[in-house]
């Protein structure tokens, strides 16, 4: 029971991660209808620049800097990417181009910070805190909040702000806010730099409790995008719970099964959930027009 | 010119092995065949069908481990591994195209992407059967040794044993190029193209995208399986890490890189693709290589600002990218650790400059120079336009019985309890103003909705709920209010999607080109003649589709729908965008359609047609029925007045 409660504690730690990396895949998908498949490729670049200005600035100081990074590195992506394959209607465009861009990403991660795995200094104390007996580190304790304020900040800013307002109306009918005066391939562009700014800040939260590295993140780009679908692309409860759920299993089967089958859940629950309810578990299935 | 040129290549890897005696260049002509065998097959799902797939790095795996597993564990060599590792393929591609039944797009990349994860997973970590990270070692057969009875063949064993391992990779080769040609020519070609453009005519015309679409994959994951068998004896070794992600992207860049729809490009793409890491291994080659596509472009780029001088902006970026991939390679010095980023950048740039591919490219290019051979005459006759299929209906029985039909989208009812009786053999008109339910009904009764309520009886039978394809096997064929036509293929062979449901023999039959299979397609050719004689395309018989005027997409669809021999025709909105001289000649077939015996149910705002040729009309207003009976009678109907002109039902009373 001890070791359940254990498991489940991390799980969540773990699954708050793939929520808010998920959460942006929404964000583009909601504006565009695209997905950077290079999402993990994200975090990994926030991850590793975050290391290389740690040292500098200490944690809490190298936050901003490194979501500013990540709002530059998603803006080059859409323009890079994206931008040429919406104009021609290119699907299979875009998820090449995406696909290269992350190839490269990482490749040139390689280069610069080598192909080992490093580790994060941890602006935390490092001894688990223990609660009824499950212990806890400090780190995942910021995980979980920070990643639901990341979130909610984004939301905020989509409902209350009239740049979000724009952002949503773009969401709802890209060509009728056109229309509006929107300037809505500005707002692609601006959704893809939130993305990428969620998933740099995903890859600063984690590293501490992970270890940080170029191959860090093609595993978590895809579970995210399994949670993603396993939550709906258009709900935002959908992506916590959808987390929550592969976080969890995962730590499970990595104790109870193999850590070299803990990939495996995930990756299945996305394949069940794809051939038989491809809205999601939250989503709402959309009615084809003829 | 295409059959020289066969025989110019044939003869040339025929005699290869002894024109170059160098190991080296002969394993690396025996990769790029494998490569290219993965490729061809890969274009069936990637070019042909339109979806991206990230998983056939591990289709490619699941093929080289059934051999390494069965000489690993069970001793079995080459000719045992070859049949085992194909079926096991293809039950993997049938596993992998599951969840094709709901997704496309980005949906079924990701799906293979996981798909290729797990696998790459499973080779790893069963150990007790794959040998784990450790891999399996092989050892290429030695099929004869020859030497004796042939004293010439002056050669060591493992030479001999190279060379022959050659001709068999070869000859492998030319098989797969034989049996996707004669596939992609063949009715499932067509199918797999008209679900790529246009899935929901696809269903209407019989050819179930799903099966279709699953099809593709099992015959694409089959080929990979195939060329795993090859690749492991080839290498005599296979790690897990061998059929990473970075292999399904290196797979994908050879078909993009190469061309689409093609059997040429995959091949010159995994040429590429196999001979550029040996390119990077020499970072003086490479730098050589990378100035003379720099001189190129800045020459092409040059030739095109003064000729074009308002796209100037355009053409500089492309020419000023080469230049600085040429500054990039002078400044490396270990080229090898970028191989990635290269890939990368010939990804990016094949997207944004070259989206058909090298191939694709040069043979727009050459269309300039070299006129295509024209394609074989397609003639029809009058003879074979019909096919008489006479509806199951007792005297005085409907054909189409719609009984209390409700179609509910959230709050708002599209058809609210329609009654609906078609007679056979009658034309029934189906008016309304806009949003008053037409098309829903049309939806509903082809199987694209499923209704909320009530049934739908053909022929006696209830249809709802069916799928669109078995409901147009049933004997429903439709037109399109937003013409769906599949644009890239031809007029002829549009219409030989419809008559997808006409032909009998299997993949099998088409593979081996048997009788059955030659003599079905060249009566399917005929009659496909036959239908665009009927509505006067005759002409433009080997036009590709989307090229046509619409008023002519329209008689198009007509031809399509007619291939079905459907027993009820749907038309939806044929006039609309029609001239008056295309109205007449209009009015004209669909007479000669009812006069047929097709029974058609006809939606339309021109009034003076629908009013000229309905028995009956039924008018619809806001999902409900307001009024049914002969063209005089509706006309005259104060409900009907009021639903098309305004004003209150009261007043209409």
């Amino acid at each position: 029971m001890q070791i359940l409660a254990q498991l489940i504690a991390s799980g969540i730690a773990v699954g708050m991660i793939y929520g808010v990396i998920a959460f942006g895949y929404q964000l583009t998908f909601a504006t565009s209808k695209t997905l950077n498949f290079g999402q993990g490729e994200a975090l990994m670049l926030g991850s590793l620049v975050g290391l290389t200005v740690v040292s500098f600035t200490g944690y809490w100081i190298m936050l901003p800097i490194v979501l500013a990074f990540g709002l530059v590195q998603g803006a080059v992506v859409e323009r890079l990417g994206v931008r040429q394959a919406i104009r021609t209607k290119s699907e299979a465009g875009w998820i090449m181009a995406t696909i290269a861009l992350g190839i490269i990403f990482k490749n040139l991660a390689e280069n610069i910070w080598g192909r080992d795995a490093l580790k994060f200094p941890s602006p935390l104390p490092e001894a688990p805190l223990s609660f009824m007996g499950v212990n806890v580190l400090p780190m995942e304790v910021v995980i979980v909040f920070g990643a639901l304020a990341m979130m909610l900040l984004v939301e905020v800013f989509n409902r209350r702000s009239i740049y979000g307002k724009a952002v949503v109306a773009t969401a709802n009918d890209r060509d009728a806010a056109g229309l509006m005066g929107i300037n809505t391939s500005l707002v692609i562009t601006f959704s893809y730099s939130l993305s990428s700014m969620t998933a740099a800040f995903a890859g600063v939260l984690v590293a501490p409790v992970t270890l940080t590295g170029a191959a860090m993140g093609g595993a978590l780009g895809l579970k995210a995008f399994a949670v993603a679908i396993i939550g709906g692309l258009s709900s935002g409860m959908g992506v916590v719970v959808g987390g929550l759920i592969l976080g969890i299993t995962e730590t499970l089967t990595g104790y109870y099964i193999s850590t070299g089958y803990k990939d495996v859940p995930g990756l299945v629950l996305l394949l069940l959930v794809l051939s038989f309810k491809p809205s999601g578990l939250f989503g709402s299935a959309t009615i084809k027009k003829v | 010119m295409k059959r020289l040129a066969t025989l110019a290549a044939i003869a040339a890897a025929v005699l290869f092995p002894f024109l170059v005696t160098s190991p080296y260049y002969l394993h690396l002509v025996v990769v790029i065949a494998i490569f290219s065998i993965v490729t061809m097959g890969l274009d069936i799902v990637f070019g042909y069908t339109g979806e991206v797939s990230l998983g056939h790095a591990a289709l490619f795996g699941v093929g080289a481990y059934t051999a390494g597993v069965l000489a690993f564990q069970f001793g079995l060599g080459f000719w045992i591994a070859i049949p085992c590792a194909i079926v096991v393929a293809l039950a993997f591609g049938a596993l992998l195209a599951l969840p094709a039944l709901r997704v496309t797009g980005p949906y079924l990349a990701m799906v293979t992407l996981a798909f290729g994860t797990i696998v790459a997973i499973l080779i790893n970590e069963m150990t007790f059967l794959t040998n784990g990270p450790l891999g399996i070692s092989l050892s290429k057969p030695l099929f004869a040794d020859v030497r004796e009875q042939l004293p010439f063949l002056e050669m060591s064993r493992p030479r001999l044993r190279d060379v022959e391992y050659y001709y068999v990779v070869m000859a492998s080769f030319a098989l797969v190029v034989l049996v996707i040609n004669r596939l992609l020519a063949s009715r499932f070609g067509r199918a797999f193209e008209a679900l790529r453009d246009s899935p929901i005519a696809s269903d209407c015309m019989g050819v179930s995208v799903y099966r279709h679409k699953v099809l593709a994959f099992v015959l694409s994951a089959g080929f990979a399986g195939f060329a795993g068998v090859l690749f492991a004896y080839s290498e005599q070794y296979i790690a897990p890490n061998n059929f990473s992600f970075e292999l399904s992207i290196q797979f994908l860049l050879a078909v993009t890189m190469g061309g689409r729809k093609s059997r040429v490009g995959p091949v010159l793409g995994a040429a590429i693709v196999v001979y550029l890491p040996n390119l990077l291994a020499d970072i003086g080659q490479f730098r050589a290589v990378a100035g003379s596509i720099a001189a190129v472009a800045v020459l092409s780029g040059g030739w095109r600002m003064i000729k074009l001088p308002e796209e100037r902006l355009r053409t500089l970026v492309p020419v000023l990218l080469c230049l600085g991939f040429f500054v990039f390679s002078l400044l490396l010095e270990k080229i090898t650790d970028y191989k990635l980023t290269v890939f990368g950048l010939m990804i990016l740039f094949m997207v944004y400059y070259l989206p058909e591919g090298i191939w694709g490219f040069v043979r727009t290019g050459l269309a300039g120079f070299v006129s295509a051979p024209a394609p074989i005459a397609a003639r029809g006759d009058d003879a074979n336009v019909w096919s008489a299929t006479a509806p199951r209906v007792a005297e005085g029985r409907a054909l189409l019985e719609v009984k209390h039909i409700t179609m509910q989208f959230g709050g708002l009812k599209a058809l609210d309890n329609i009654d609906l009786t078609v007679m056979p053999g009658t034309i029934h008109g189906l008016i309304g103003p806009n949003g008053s339910g037409k098309s829903t009904m049309m939806n509903v009764l082809t199987g694209i909705y499923t209704p909320t309520a009530g049934a739908v009886a053909f022929e006696g039978q209830d249809i709802q709920g069916q799928t669109p394809s078995a409901i147009a096997g049933a004997g429903i064929a439709r037109t399109f209010q937003n013409v769906q036509l599949f644009g890239e293929l031809s007029l002829l062979q549009n219409i030989m999607v419809g008559l997808n449901h006409f032909y009998r023999g299997g993949v099998a039959d088409v593979a081996l080109a048997t009788p059955r299979a030659r003599r079905e397609e060249a009566a399917a050719r005929l009659r496909a003649a036959s239908l665009l004689r009927f509505v006067g395309l005759e002409a433009l018989a080997h036009e590709e589709a989307r090229n046509l005027p619409y008023g002519k997409q329209r008689l198009l669809e007509i031809a399509r729908a007619l291939a079905l021999d459907p027993k009820l025709l749907l038309l939806d909105e044929p006039a609309a965008g029609l001239t008056a001289p295309d109205i007449k000649e209009l009015i004209a077939i669909i007479h000669k359609i009812r006069d047929h015996g097709i029974t058609l149910i006809l939606i339309e705002h021109h009034m003076d047609v629908v009013m000229t040729l309905s028995d009956t009309v039924t008018v619809l207003d806001f999902g409900q029925k307001i009024a049914e009976g002969k063209p005089a009678e509706v006309q005259a109907d104060a409900k009907v007045i009021a639903a098309y002109l305004g004003g209150s039902h009261a007043e209409a009373a």
